[in-house]
């Protein structure tokens, strides 16, 4: 069993041990076992280090495709095709993985005080299926087969919509299912897409096949002696195939009467686009958020939100990269649309969670903007940009998360002065939203100005990049704005008397938030250190594959 | 040691010295107490920073031009990421300019952080009743680090970083009192109005990584000033870089856009018109803080910034920044008249003086405008810690007209503000080079301003030349045609006929004359005569006689640019006059204030300190330093800086003038003050009612806060609460209906399915899944199990149909593949 079997289901074993220790250990159980899966997988930096047998790799993925810790079976064996467990990690999903078991353990770890919630039922429950998710988060960004990959997908929602639906708010079941509904929408998108791309591969591979009367066609990445007879779920293979792609990409070829890249990519782009999410299908976010418990929103802000983002970058751009040439502006305008408007919102906004909810949207609607402009600074802007949402925007849900535990309400207008009341957690709160602001020297101003310059960089390609790049760019006044009018009104002010006596932020809240906080901080400072030196090779690699098969196109 | 690194080392831990004090005292302050964390800050936090700049100070002086130049040239550069391919590096700027600036914000600094431990002393330190003394000097250690960071960063990226976290700072520290309402609305007043200066700042910076392919100053000047070259050579070629782009705005070029972009930043962060709204407000802050980083340092860095990228600036950019700062200069002086607070009109008065450093460098007076950062430095934290001394003593009483008569509580305070006046004044002895700082500072932009609106004889060939240009049809190459009329103009006479390579030009007639010889110049691609321009300066003294020719490369200056300045020059002394006469002279006009006014040495040390900086260090010091990194930091492609020996040659080609002119300027305001203020506020009064609506106005700061309250503020907040209706009425509305529909839909196949007993599997799926969890018990079952249940059903039929259509299409395209794949 390879490392990435055991981290992906390590989540479920503890799941199974939670189904028979008592009740009041399970809570145990299972942050010791995100610890464990949150330790184990940084043992993948060994790869990094020099620790693994790809010592001699200077980053990861030094070609596309070139992944790491592959583990392959065959799973499901038809007649005619073959589902394979594939699972490998390259730079793309790499930190992302890392992400998440970081903030599975402190979203965790920020359920501790499971026992003091509203809804405090079912602490079983509750941990197991949180464990689930983590499996489901984990096995998206690891697994190479598309088939796999959904299944994962899949098993990732279920766990969500119960964790909502049943701890969530007083209006929980309406978020819940529209949380559903939402993304079932996007995954049946996708579910079209798997089974089109298996018939699409197919039919060329066969005809291939029949022309050259041969066995199978050499397969596009895993060298010549690998022959493959039909279809095929394989990410990389559909990638990297040169019959393959080339059909893809071909103008005669066909899908209900529409060019079949661009459908293919549009499809998959909704479906990835709610969960980014984007404006317009992006009201499913604040109410899910609204309503879920604080470790739930860290988990929907922190890890769910970056599957849509991921998913451009592994199935649209590389699968179908003539796709993303035709849809760059809209793309584009759909980024920046999200990152205004998302603003605009926020600033409307007077409940608290909800604030950052929107807040959210505008800073993914960076992400979206750098990958559609398709260049090196904006590829590597937006993988950064997730990586940093990641991190400050579980770090804003979990401090409104403490101050709800403390005040049982979100109203923004009703707080005032708590950075008096509460030094320590008013210390941590300003870097959080500093953070979320894209001040320089934290995280999300890497992010922003990479994905600025990017798009402005695709000023020779797209007319409309330099004035997308400005609006964008007007954006960062407007977060600064709610941004920092929400810390006035939470935070700064004279000190209340309902307020008065309330606790500082405990050991363990300091001990969830210190490592956000630092990280933070890290990436603002070591953006190349933390993030780039891990994801820009496979990055660059991807962007070439795209650059080259745009231009093959007649 | 021309290419050790002992200077950047020396620098860089003179940075690192505030930040190491900013976190020790964040996370242990608590236990350095009072006022053991504001010794610390001291100490550690600028001490350190202020003996390695003296060290570096007293090193830097003893090496020769050509050391300098040689560090300057191989100062290490740090590789901090990627940025696309292009990488970004970060490194020390070593050359005369910073080690000047540092030295002037490490001294500054380190007397008004001594200064605020005296401030602090008393219940300053408290916000709502709770000390917050150690939060204090650890935000001031963070602002140590910035400022300095910023004054020697040798990337524009790194520059941008440091210039956002003073922003930051200055937020913290005008917020301090963040139970006052007022003040944190001023906090975030001030960041976002430097956000909006600063997304001006990102489009430029987007300009420069795109167009010269770099963040690194030195680089992109390089680049820019290659590309200009490539350019005059051939107005089409493909290295003309950012001077070949047809794109134009009002008028502006790509380059020059890409100027005032930068410029921008500079606009919010050194408050000018229009952006000046901020600063003001700023004052809310302690007053070590508005001493500190809104008058000394902070606001000056925009000037700094305009300094460090001036290579970077075309003519009708530095135009644009010479009006900006002409407007603010003269606006805010005359709010300055009507101000009551002693800070306010104080920060008024260092909005006025930024004006005159913009001002300055838009007139290409590059080393006056920074020797008047420094001076400025000087007298104005000098003249703030001054109020505030007056402030702490008179029990937070801001009130001139409650004031009168202190000098008797307040002696040193008394007199070291006036020393401050007279150097805001600019008073000295004219015509004796016999004065305080801002005599001279203020004198030399007066000149370099005269010479360019009066010096100026061209005005015909550019005329000519302009029509040119219409002609070729390309409006971006006005600065080529400029450059091209100066040289014609040079040979028609004004100069001596050698150009630098020696080579004889035929001096042109007449017109025709001129657009003969421009031809061959540009097709020949000869170097053109600006880069003579150019080695000139930086050899001015090889080159007596041209004293005029320097000033040829950028258009003349308005008139009324120069004019206004003259008569700011008359005012500035009569503000400052009332406002030291109605505090320290007259009679006491409030008994309470007056009986508790008293000063402490902690506080009045470092005012002395500052006054002998005020009288000394500025022509001694800072000059000196200043003019000798100028010929390498505007050595600019497309516009010329004055240097050194031209200042002292405006200044005497505008002798006579100045000393009628202005010389006697500050006399003349100080005299108008004593006369109306001498017998207490009576006079004033009668004026001001006299005065009606231009009293208004100004008293009201030209409305421009209610204006910005009601566009800005209030437009952005009802545009974001429409977007909130849509975002829950238009756009949620649109997906309720849907599952409103698909509900209806999903009752009636209920109800069908369970008959046909489908449900039952269902039913059983959720069981289980019940059981599983334990209390997944959906109150609302039915609903949710609907809504399963037709998610699936719609997937499944979407499935089908999408594979039996698809399925079609593939096989029929797949026999077509068959013949068309090779």
């Amino acid at each position: 069993m390879g490392i990435l079997t055991l981290l992906v289901f390590l989540p479920v074993l503890g799941a199974v041990v939670c189904l028979f220790v008592p009740k009041q250990q399970v809570r145990t159980v299972a942050v010791a076992f995100a610890l464990a899966t949150f330790v184990l997988s940084l043992s993948l930096f060994g790869t990094f280090f020099g620790g693994g047998e790809d010592s001699t790799e200077a980053i990861f993925g030094t070609q596309y495709g070139k992944l790491h810790h592959v583990e392959r079976a065959t799973w499901i064996e038809g007649k005619n095709f073959t589902v394979e467990y594939f699972l490998g990690i390259d730079g793309l999903g790499f930190p992302l993985f890392i992400l998440t078991t970081l903030i599975a353990f402190l979203a965790c770890l920020a359920s501790w005080n499971f026992d003091r919630w509203k809804i405090n039922k079912g602490v079983r429950a509750y941990f197991i299926l949180f464990l689930l998710l983590e499996t489901g988060m984990l096995g998206v960004f690891v697994s190479m087969d598309f088939f796999l990959f959904y299944v994962f997908w899949e098993v990732m929602l279920l766990p969500m919509y119960f964790l909502i639906g049943v701890w969530g708010g007083s209006r929980r079941e309406y978020a819940a299912i529209k949380f559903f509904l939402f993304t079932l929408a996007g995954s049946v998108l996708m579910l079209v897409v798997l089974v089109a791309m298996y018939f699409y591969s197919d039919a060329p591979i066969t005809a291939e096949m029949s022309r050259l009367g041969t066995e199978g066609i050499a397969s596009g990445y895993r060298g010549e002696d690998v022959l493959i007879s039909h279809g095929t779920f394989d990410l990389i293979e559909l990638a990297t195939n040169p019959v393959i792609q080339s059909y893809f990409a071909a103008k005669s070829t066909l899908f209900l009467g529409l060019k079949f890249a661009p459908v293919m990519f549009m499809l998959l782009f909704i479906g990835f686009a709610i969960k980014l999410p984007c404006v317009p299908v992006h009201t499913w976010l604040p109410d899910a958020h609204v309503e879920a418990p604080t470790p739930i929103s860290m988990i929907l802000a922190g890890v769910l939100l970056k599957m849509g983002g991921y998913g451009f970058l592994r199935l649209c751009y590389p699968i179908f990269p003539t796709g993303g040439e035709r849809w760059a502006f809209f793309l584009a305008v759909v980024g920046v649309v999200s990152i205004i408007y998302g603003a605009l919102c926020a600033m409307a906004q007077t409940d608290f969670k909800k604030l950052v909810a929107y807040s959210s949207v505008s800073h993914m609607g960076y992400v979206l903007l750098g990958i559609a402009v398709m260049t090196q600074a904006g590829f590597q802007g937006a993988m950064f940009q997730m990586i940093a949402h990641g991190i400050s925007s579980p770090m804003c849900f979990y401090l409104v998360g403490v101050i709800y535990d403390r005040a049982h309400h979100r109203e923004i207008d009703r707080f005032g002065g708590l950075w008096l009341t509460m030094p320590r957690y008013g210390t941590l709160a300003t870097i959080g939203f500093f953070a979320s602001l894209g001040l320089p020297g934290l995280c999300g101003f890497i992010g922003e100005i990479w994905v600025l310059l990017g798009t402005f960089g695709a000023r020779d390609k797209y007319v409309w990049a330099v004035p997308m790049a400005i609006i964008a760019a007007g954006g960062v006044i407007l977060t600064a704005g709610y941004i920092l009018w929400l810390i006035r009104r939470v935070y700064l002010g004279q000190e209340r008397e309902e307020y008065a006596g309330f606790s500082d932020a405990s050991a363990r809240e300091t001990f969830v938030l210190i490592p956000m906080a630092v990280l933070a901080i890290a990436m603002g400072i070591f953006p190349m250190q933390t993030v780039f030196n891990y994801t820009n090779g496979t990055l660059d690699l991807m962007l070439a594959h795209v650059a080259n098969a745009t231009a093959m196109m007649p | 040691m021309t290419t050790s690194h002992t200077y950047e080392i020396l620098l860089a831990l003179g940075i690192l010295a505030p930040m190491i004090s900013f976190w020790v005292l964040v996370l242990f302050g608590r236990y350095l107490r009072k006022p053991g964390a504001g010794w610390f800050a001291v100490l550690l936090g600028m001490g350190v920073p202020l003996v390695l700049a003296t060290v570096v100070l007293i090193g830097w002086s003893g090496e020769d031009a050509a050391a300098r130049a040689a560090l300057t040239e191989n100062a290490y550069r740090f590789h901090w990421a990627n940025l696309g391919a292009v990488p970004v590096t970060i490194g020390v700027k070593l050359d005369s300019l910073t080690v000047a600036m540092f030295f002037m914000v490490a001294i500054v600094s380190f007397l008004i952080f001594f200064f605020s431990i005296g401030y602090m002393s008393g219940h300053s330190d408290e916000v709502d009743g709770k000390s917050l003394y150690s939060r204090f000097f650890a935000y001031l250690s963070l602002f140590g680090f910035s400022m300095l960071g910023l004054v020697v960063s040798s990337s524009l990226l790194f520059l941008f970083i440091c210039w956002e976290l003073v922003g930051l700072c200055s937020y913290l520290l005008i917020g301090f009192y963040f139970d006052r309402a007022y003040a944190s609305a001023a906090g975030i007043k001030a960041f976002i109005t430097n956000r909006v200066g600063d997304f001006g700042f990102i489009v430029g910076l987007m300009l420069v990584f795109f167009q010269l392919g770099t963040l690194d100053l030195d680089q992109a000047a390089a680049t820019f000033a290659g590309q200009h070259a490539a350019f005059l050579a051939d107005p089409t070629s493909a290295a003309a870089g950012i001077f070949a782009d047809p794109f134009t705005l009002f008028g502006w070029s790509l380059a020059t856009i890409m100027g005032i972009g930068l410029f921008c930043g500079a606009m919010g962060k050194s408050a000018q018109f229009p952006l000046h709204v901020w600063l003001p407000d700023a004052m809310a802050g302690p007053t070590p803080v508005s001493a500190l980083i809104h008058a000394a340092t902070m606001v000056a860095a925009g000037v700094y910034l305009v300094a460090r990228v001036f290579r970077l600036m075309t003519p009708e950019a530095l135009m644009f920044i010479a009006v900006i700062g002409c407007l603010t200069l003269t606006l805010m002086a005359l709010v300055a008249i009507v101000q009551v607070d002693i800070k306010k009109c104080l920060a008024y008065s260092t909005l006025s003086q930024l004006g005159y450093m913009i001002f300055g460098m838009g007139c290409g007076a590059w080393i006056a405008a920074l020797f008047h950062l420094t001076t400025h430095a000087f007298f104005k934290a000098m003249l703030f810690l001054c109020s505030g001394q007056v402030i702490e003593g008179c029990h937070h009483e801001q009130d001139m007209r409650k004031m009168g008569g202190l000098y008797k509580k307040m002696p040193v305070t008394c007199w070291t503000f006036f020393i401050g006046v007279l150097a805001i004044s600019g008073a000295g002895i004219a015509g004796t080079g016999i004065g305080l700082g801002g005599f001279f500072s203020k004198d030399e932009i007066l000149a370099v301003a005269y010479t360019r609106a009066y010096g100026w004889e061209y005005e015909k060939h550019q005329e000519s030349a302009g029509h040119d240009s219409h002609a070729l049809g390309a409006p971006r190459s006005k600065t080529e045609v400029r450059l091209v009329a100066f040289q014609d103009s040079d040979q028609a006479g004004h100069r001596p006929d050698q150009t630098h390579d020696g080579q004889r030009v035929e001096p042109a007639g007449n017109e025709d004359q001129v657009q003969r010889d421009r031809q061959p110049i540009l097709e020949d691609g000869k170097e053109p005569l600006h880069a003579g321009a150019i080695r000139l300066l930086q050899h001015p003294e090889e080159h007596g006689a041209g004293t005029a020719a320097i000033f040829r490369g950028i258009p003349p200056l308005p008139k009324w640019l120069f004019w206004l300045a003259v008569f700011t020059a008359y005012v500035t002394p009569f503000y400052m006059m009332r406002a030291w006469w109605m505090t320290f002279m007259g009679k006491p006009r409030d008994e309470h204030v007056y009986k508790h006014a008293h000063e402490i040495w902690l506080m009045y040390v470092p005012l002395i300190a500052l006054s002998v900086g005020t009288v000394f260090s500025g022509y001694l010091l800072f000059r000196p330093l200043i003019s000798d990194g100028a010929a390498a930091a505007t050595a600019a492609a497309t516009v010329l800086a004055t240097d050194g020996h031209m200042h002292t040659e405006a200044i005497n080609a505008a002798h006579g003038w100045l000393f009628w002119g202005v010389g006697f300027a500050f006399l003349v305001g100080f005299a108008i003050a004593f006369a109306i203020y001498r017998k207490g506020l009576e006079t004033a009064d009668k004026i001001r009612r006299g005065a009606g609506i231009l009293y208004v106005i100004l008293e009201r700061k030209y409305f421009f806060d209610e204006v910005y309250n009601f566009v800005w503020v209030k437009g952005c907040i009802l545009v974001a609460k429409i977007s909130r209706l849509i975002d829950t009425y238009v756009v949620d509305l649109l997906f309720d209906l849907a599952a409103f529909t698909i509900r209806r839909l999903a009752d009636f196949s209920g109800w069908v399915l369970d008959n046909h007993g489908v449900d039952g599997v269902f039913n059983g799926v959720a069981k289980t899944s019940q059981d599983f969890a334990g209390v997944v018990r959906s109150p609302q079952t039915g609903r949710i199990r609907n809504y399963l249940l037709f998610a699936a059903a719609v997937a499944t039929v979407v499935l089908i149909c999408v594979l039996l259509a698809g399925w079609e299409s593939v096989s029929s395209v797949a026999r077509a593949a068959e013949t068309t794949i090779p």
